[in-house]
């Protein structure tokens, strides 16, 4: 719960302010992912969920799209981590760019937009930068408790 | 080693020195004329030269200007530090100062509108932005306990800002006006003709559905319509920037400045409802005489 509300209150008032072309990275979407792939493909739904539904209430976003994409992206996360014996910093950040895309081009369908935002405008001002600053965030979150905890144990432990 | 030997014959100095004798005199005797011959002679080889010149004088002035400067800069060195030391404390008091007059400027002119218009509106700082990149909003701290709803409209005494989406019992989330998936009745206040406001994915507002027959023209302000809920007639949307006319269209559009700069909006008014009579209830159909 107190992730959760740090999750929402960093992206809704800090975030805005280091935006890069106005675009800010998806905090709730590095969270998830980082639990899914660590804690499991159930813990990485709930916490989607949860999430996805937190951050919709300030948000233009309807709730459900908001908390079926980031629990599909927990869980999806689970089902990956799953798979993998050992991730290493840089398979993390081009995975994360690669689903962080992924969700970004689902998005817009989801949403419903505008015409003016189309597939293409969504792609270069939004959806790409998007990825590229999830990734680095990831990869850092990532680089920075993997530096301080024995993750690999822990995760071996807590899956078994 | 085969050494050069630079040393001419004997018939070659003579000829060289003929020669020589010849130009001095060829000056003394026709200097305006050999000097015409040699100035055009050597026009081509002088243009072809003047480029590397300037470029080493260049090159040169530079190193000079540097030199200078720097010599110059040694001696104020410490009267610069203190100087600055100075100028920072004065910036910083400066912009303590400035921003506690701006913060009372800003009150003082929401506190103004306040009692010039109706009495029924709410004040509510922005305390945020949307959490996700799709849709331009900002987030309120007043929300259901305060009578907020969502499709309330969002105003400051410039104009408006947006109109609310969603509510909690705290905070509110308002569309502004520069989204795309905003929609707020206009009108053009010279000409009459009414719209539909849009925001673009520039950031700012279009107006959309403009009669061909229109004179509107850039410069034009462009107001709230009064026919949807959420704000009453007359409130300051924009200013025209740009008319496009599309061949074959059956409207125009019109690019808007928007009256309000979205990013730098700190405080806001929420209109309530019932508050103002829409746009159907002024018009009202006539009661039936008895």
């Amino acid at each position: 719960m107190a992730l959760i509300a740090a999750i929402v209150s960093i992206q809704s008032v800090l975030l805005p302010h280091v935006s890069l072309w106005g675009v800010k990275p998806d905090l709730g979407f590095v969270a998830v992912c980082l639990i899914g792939l660590f804690g499991g493909e159930l813990e990485g739904l709930l916490v989607g969920l949860a999430v996805g539904w937190a951050m919709s209430l300030f948000s233009a976003q309807d709730v459900l799209s908001a908390a079926t994409i980031k629990g599909a992206v927990g869980f999806i996360a689970g089902l990956a981590g799953r798979q993998v014996a050992y991730l290493s910093p840089a398979v993390l950040v081009v995975g994360l760019l690669a689903i962080s895309c992924l969700v970004g081009l689902i998005t817009p369908f989801a949403l419903q937009l505008n015409a003016q935002q189309n597939w293409w405008w969504a792609l270069w001002t939004i959806v790409l930068p998007q990825a590229a600053l999830d990734a680095i965030i990831g990869g850092a979150v990532y680089w920075l408790i993997s530096s301080h905890f024995r993750l690999e144990q822990w995760v071996s432990e807590y899956r078994i | 080693m085969r050494m050069v030997n630079f040393r001419l014959s004997y018939s070659a100095r003579r000829v060289a020195l003929a020669l020589a004798v010849i130009l001095v005199l060829g000056f003394l005797l026709l200097p305006g004329q050999l000097q015409t011959v040699f100035q055009t002679v050597g026009s081509p080889f002088g243009w072809i030269v003047s480029w590397p010149l300037q470029a080493v004088a260049g090159i040169h002035d530079r190193i000079a200007d540097v030199w200078s400067q720097y010599m110059a800069l040694q001696g104020v060195e410490e009267d610069n530090r203190q100087l600055r030391r100075e100028m920072d404390l004065l910036q910083e008091q400066n912009a303590q100062l400035r921003e506690s007059a701006a913060a009372t400027e800003r009150l003082a002119a929401l506190l103004e509108f306040k009692k010039q218009a109706l009495s029924t509106l709410v004040a509510a700082q922005v305390i945020g932005r949307d959490t996700g990149n799709w849709y331009k909003t900002i987030i309120l701290n007043k929300g259901t306990s305060d009578g907020l709803q969502s499709d309330q409209g969002v105003i400051t005494p410039a104009g408006v800002v947006g109109r609310i989406v969603k509510t909690t019992s705290s905070t509110a989330v308002v569309l502004l006006l520069t989204d795309p998936n905003n929609a707020i009745a206009g009108l053009i206040q010279r000409t009459r003709d009414e719209g539909i406001v849009e925001g673009t994915t520039h950031g700012v507002a279009r107006l959309k559905y403009i009669p061909l027959l229109s004179t509107a023209r850039p410069g034009d302000r462009v107001v709230t319509s009064g026919l949807v809920g959420g704000f009453p007639r007359g409130l300051a949307i924009g200013t025209i920037s740009r008319i496009d006319k599309e061949d074959e269209a059956l409207f125009q559009s019109a690019e808007l400045s928007p009256e309000v700069d979205p990013n730098r909006v700190e405080e806001v008014l929420v209109i309530l409802p019932s508050l103002f009579p829409t746009e159907g209830e002024r018009l009202g159909a006539p009661k039936p005489k008895s």
